[in-house]
């Protein structure tokens, strides 16, 4: 409710230059009046010559002048305001969608967080461009106007003081009404929104479920129900612009009946202020109704505005770093887990007291079956998710106690599924390192990740666009790419998530010769399927259901775990005995 | 043009709110006019001291026009809205069914981010075309027409000074900015899209992105597209800004001509002074109505801009084949049979797939298995018709494949692909995506099947099933194809992220279930395939070899190798 009035408070430059277009506005206005009636009245009643009304006539030219600059003026002043706000705004949700640990970055629907980048952004506009600069114009001009009426003729400016308030009234009643259909409405399109993003993302699993046509009707229900939203939107502002339309018709025709009689019955006023105060009427209620209207966008605003907050509050806390250095002279730093805790609230998946110490250059393989919480384990070592209780200990100081950016210049991730960048092939290897890399050290870590033959084929080679926009690649192909970034990268720490899997045997030879490369100069922890991973490893975590039942080389394991032992022997084709 | 032609296409299904809100809009325009000479002429004529029933008419008169103003306004802006409104919401039902046919292609040209921003963006501007483009000049022509026929009655020069005011303002003016406009060209629509797309990819992309560090750099990337979009906006609305100022000027220096005419007029006697006062409100008034013209050429640009943004993506459609009338027949396994296929992606000169010839007999059972990149994936594209043969010919129970309506192939099919999409929801919605009609002790069997009993249907379910491990997405596809019911299995790396435990279980049960089908799975491991009625063995995008299992190891060729190889590596 408040996001946008305290933004507003830190723009009192522009607020004060808006005060002043809109004293000038309201000198502008009466003059304008005051000339145009004086002209009629002159040669009207007083059958002045053409000669004699010359100067008026240009004194009212330069008066429309004025007003006109004016308007532009307190418009510019307006976009300027609002362009800096949005910028602003989008700012601290970049802010927040890039400081949120993992897991609350993988809740909803991406789509809906866009729609709030951009829709609910572009909705706060005219609260700055059209409702401020309104409100500022609305609360000195009539005044000015009133002032101006008072001096002329006294009934009139009583009329217009008792009618005025309902005006605002009125506004203020619909307003509140606005604010929550329009609310709504932004619901309405983030859902739109997002389903329209999911459902592009899955439209061929959809198709092939022979589902598209369904999401189709979905989709049009999601449109429906938007237009739906705006146009209860509109509504309110459609009667509340006849209402406000009526009051002023009101207060305009007892300000002409009043007058009319006076001319006539009474001739206790002169046609020229009669004239006066009946032109300046309009101009009184119009600028009162203008700001209705801009108080029903301003309305709208805020409502986008609540939902902007509401976005930027979601933020779980950000994981907190520190400052600490981690100098580790290329030895890889030893890693401990103590008691390592991990819920998602009550039900969700945990890890349950995990402790495992790995020394420099050791080669960690954690084995379970899926669902057994090895992934999780990884991105709590990778530091992307806080445990919920226990410690992370790098070379003995807690994790959090680095510098975030010390800690990630150490480790290389490589994920089932990398993701790739829309870019050519070399921006997708460079993004490993930051700084400048030349195009020789992504061709040699291209060659020794085994994509090289791959990459030379294209015809454009390294420059060949991948990703949303480019060429598709297999799921070997892409963590062949992720190993490029990490021999780029020469971290100390690897993490691998289940490297082997989807590929083909000769992929995986590739795969392996490019590890173990890699494991010469750094420690290196494998989310592992594959007995040949395991053979190699140094020690073994063995999880089950988020516990950790085992830990051990395989030949200790294999005598002293049944579940292991099961394991292995069907990956040898044996089969459970 | 061509797009926004469309658009008007769009919009005459909607005549009626069209026809209403341009009577309605003539009307207030009319009545405003009314009531501001009305009371013009109301004051000048009590300056006369009239009769005072002369007066009482004029007010009720006054009445009578602004009831009809407020109220004809009113109608004027539900109708036009209600019209634009729900022919953007049809625009955006429309482009996704265009859209919908282009899938499984369209993000090698398209980027989500970017598709999201002309569906909601693009398609939410195209609003002014109808409400600031489309119907507005037709009211002020008529409007202006009839003032300037009434204004005749009293001044031929005046009545003439306001048609030049009409043709400065409706025609000479917007076209100026039209003009200058041009050269200026906003980048606002493609700015738009930018942003929206490089915060999608930063959303999908972000642990990369924190891993190696580069969240930083993406950030300021991002802002530095937001700075862009806003200053675009500023740009744009300053300039509608002035664009506005100049034509208000126009029309008030207009005003200030009548005014000044009238009263010359009057001091020569050529006009009662009487009128003068009502002349000069007609005049003021009327320019109101033209006011919207100031912003014309800017929401015309912009419409035609967003026009031809949404129908670019839908326009690439790929060669529209020819009429697919057969219908893969119901029930029964299916026989599948390949002769000279050849195949290669656009923009390569590699074929992806060259001169396969193979049979996949009814209810057989056949494993596919190969280097990453000799083809495997493609086949089972084109066998499921996404992408169509260059060369060659595919058919499934002896029909052509490309004379088959697509539909009815997919309906027979029970498919796992590599990446199975997953939507935002529960376990259960996302399983009945399937088949509708299955039961929730049916969907309960299947998840046992695929070893997660542990899994609620309620569970929920994040986008792309980022809550999900690989294993885990993978089973649930593959209880996705249990539940789907067809006599075909296509089956690509189905459980390539199960463990082996797992693999085993689930296979025994698939080779249970599709006891009668044809099954054909491409696999990533050599072991088991000794139940398969055949082996197929690729490389670069050939069939190198065919046999079953004891065959291949018999042959001692590529196949053997391979296995020797995995051997070696076990051991």
């Amino acid at each position: 409710m408040t996001e946008l009035k305290q933004i507003a408070k830190s723009y009192k430059k522009i607020k004060l230059l808006l005060i002043m277009t809109a004293i000038l506005t309201g000198a502008s206005v009466v003059a304008q009046a005051y000339f145009i009636v004086t002209i009629v009245d002159h040669v009207f009643l007083q059958g002045a010559s053409f000669k004699e009304i010359t100067s008026m006539l240009l004194w009212l030219l330069a008066a429309l002048l004025l007003r006109v600059s004016l308007t532009y003026v307190n418009g510019y002043l307006g976009v300027s305001m609002a362009t800096s706000v949005k910028a602003k705004l989008r700012q601290s949700l970049v802010e927040s969608y890039t400081s949120n640990p993992l897991q609350s970055s993988l809740e909803g629907q991406s789509g809906k967080k866009v729609s709030v980048m951009m829709d609910a952004v572009d909705e706060v506009d005219s609260y700055f461009s059209k409702y401020i600069p309104q409100v500022i114009q609305t609360s000195i001009i009539p005044l000015m106007i009133l002032i101006a009426v008072f001096t002329t003729h006294i009934y009139t400016a009583l009329i217009m003081i008792i009618t005025a308030p309902f005006i605002p009234l009125f506004y203020i009643i619909i307003g509140m009404k606005t604010q929550q259909k329009s609310e709504e409405q932004m619901d309405k399109l983030a859902a739109f929104s997002g389903r329209f993003l999911d459902t592009l993302q899955g439209l061929t699993t959809l198709k092939l479920l022979g589902r598209a046509k369904e999401q189709k009707h979905s989709i049009q229900k999601s449109s429906h129900g938007f237009r739906d939203a705006t146009m209860d939107v509109l509504k309110i502002a459609f009667i509340s612009s006849l209402m406000l339309e009526f009051i002023s018709m009101l207060g305009i025709g007892l300000i002409a009946l009043e007058v009319g009689l006076r001319l006539i019955l009474f001739e206790s006023i002169t046609f020229h202020a009669a004239f006066f105060v009946l032109v300046l009427a309009p101009e009184f209620y119009l600028s009162l109704k203008d700001l209705g209207s801009a108080f029903h966008t301003g309305r709208g605003s805020m409502g986008a505005a609540k939902k902007i907050s509401e976005e930027l509050k979601k933020d779980s806390p950000p994981i907190k770093w520190g400052e600490a250095k981690l100098d580790t002279n290329k030895t890889p730093p030893t890693i401990e887990l103590m008691n390592l805790h991990l819920s998602y609230g009550e039900d969700k998946f945990a890890l349950k007291d995990i402790q495992v110490h790995i020394a420099p250059f050791e080669k960690v393989a954690i084995v379970g079956r899926s669902g057994a919480g090895k992934t999780t384990l990884l991105h709590v070592l990778a530091g992307l998710i806080p445990a919920t209780s226990g410690e992370v200990l790098i070379k003995g100081r807690p994790q959090r106690d680095y510098a975030e950016h010390e800690w990630f210049n150490h480790v290389s991730y490589i994920s089932q599924n990398p993701y790739l960048f829309s870019g050519t092939i070399a921006d997708n290897i460079a993004i490993g390192r930051s700084g400048p890399t030349t195009r020789k050290e992504i061709e040699r870590a291209a060659a020794k990740a085994g994509i090289q033959d791959l990459i030379n084929e294209l015809e454009n080679g390294y420059d060949t666009p991948i990703g949303e926009g480019g060429r598709g690649l297999s799921g070997g192909e892409k963590q062949r790419i992720a190993i490029a970034r990490a021999f780029l990268k020469q971290p100390t720490i690897i993490l691998f998530d289940e490297p082997t899997t989807g590929l083909d045997l000769k992929t995986e030879k590739i795969l392996q010769a490019s590890i173990k490369e890699l494991s010469k100069t750094s420690t290196v922890i494998t989310v592992a399927h594959r007995l040949h991973t395991i053979q190699h490893a140094d020690k073994l975590i063995v999880l089950e259901n988020g516990e950790q039942i085992g830990q051990g080389t395989h030949q200790q394991l294999i005598h002293s775990l049944e579940s292991y032992r099961n394991m292995v022997s069907v990956q040898r084709g044996g089969g459970v005995k | 043009m061509k797009d926004l032609t469309t658009i008007i296409k769009l919009m005459t299904t909607k005549k009626k709110d069209i026809v209403y809100s341009v009577v309605l809009g003539f009307l207030a325009g009319l009545a405003a006019i009314g009531l501001f000479s009305a009371s013009g002429y109301l004051i000048s004529k009590a300056a006369l001291t009239p009769p005072l029933y002369a007066l009482t008419i004029l007010i009720a008169l006054l009445k009578l026009f602004s009831i009809t103003r407020a109220v004809a306004r009113y109608g004027e802006r539900y109708f036009s809205h209600r019209a634009t409104f729900t022919m953007l919401s049809d625009l955006r039902v429309s482009f996704y069914e265009k859209l919908e046919p282009l899938a499984p292609n369209l993000f090698q040209r398209y980027r989500s981010g970017d598709l999201l921003s002309r569906i909601v963006g693009d398609v939410e501007s195209l609003q002014n075309f109808f409400l600031r483009v489309f119907y507005p000049p037709i009211v002020l022509a008529l409007v202006f027409l009839a003032t300037i026929v009434f204004t005749m009655f009293y001044s031929i020069y005046i009545s003439l000074l306001l048609l030049l005011g009409l043709l400065l303002t409706a025609i000479v003016i917007p076209a100026c900015f039209a003009a200058s406009q041009k050269k200026k060209k906003l980048f606002i629509r493609t700015s738009r899209g930018a942003l929206s797309t490089e915060t999608t990819e930063l959303l999908y992309g972000y642990r990369d992105l924190k891993i190696y560090g580069q969240l930083e750099d993406k950030k300021s990337q991002l802002i530095d597209s937001s700075t862009e979009y806003v200053v675009e906006q500023q740009k744009e609305g300053q300039l509608a800004m002035a664009n506005q100022s100049i034509h208000t000027m126009i029309s008030l220096f207009i005003s200030w001509g009548v005014l000044a005419l009238g009263a010359y007029l009057v001091s020569t006697g050529q006009l009662d002074g009487l009128f003068l006062a009502m002349l000069m409100m007609i005049s003021l008034t009327a320019f109101e109505n033209a006011a919207p013209m100031a912003v014309f050429p800017n929401h015309f640009e912009d419409s035609r801009n967003a026009a031809k943004r949404l129908y670019s993506v839908v326009e690439t459609n790929p060669k529209e084949s020819v009429e697919r009338l057969n219908d893969l027949s119901l029930g029964g396994a299916k026989s599948i049979s390949l002769t000279n296929v050849s195949f290669s992606f656009a923009n390569e000169e590699r074929p992806t797939l060259n001169d396969v010839t193979v049979q996949f007999p009814k209810g057989s059972k056949t494993a596919v298995v190969g280097a990453s990149g000799s083809g495997k994936s493609t086949l089972m594209q084109l066998l499921l018709n996404i992408q169509e043969a260059d060369s060659g010919e595919i058919k499934i129970d002896n029909l052509p494949i490309d004379g088959l309506n697509q539909e009815s192939i997919w309906e027979h099919a029970n498919v796992v692909l590599q990446e199975n999409h997953f939507f935002y929801g529960t376990i259960k919605e996302n399983l009945l995506l399937a088949n509708p009609g299955r039961t929730e002790e049916e969907m309960m069997d299947a998840l046992k099947k695929v070893d997660l009993d542990d899994f609620f249907l309620t569970n929920e379910v994040y986008e792309k099933g980022e809550n999900l491990s690989g294993g885990e997405k993978q089973r649930l596809a593959i209880a996705r194809a249990i539940l789907r019911g067809g006599s075909l299995w296509l089956l690509d790396e189905p459980t390539s992220s199960v463990d082996s435990l797992t693999e085993k279980k689930i296979y025994d049960h698939l080779l249970d279930q599709a006891k009668q089908d044809t099954m054909i799975i491409i696999s990533h491991r050599l072991i088991g395939l000794e139940k398969m009625d055949q082996i197929i063995v690729m490389e670069k995008g050939s069939i190198i070899e065919t046999g079953t299992f004891n065959e291949l190891i018999n042959n001692k060729g590529y196949f053997y190798e391979m296995k020797q190889l995995e051997k070696n590596l076990l051991m």
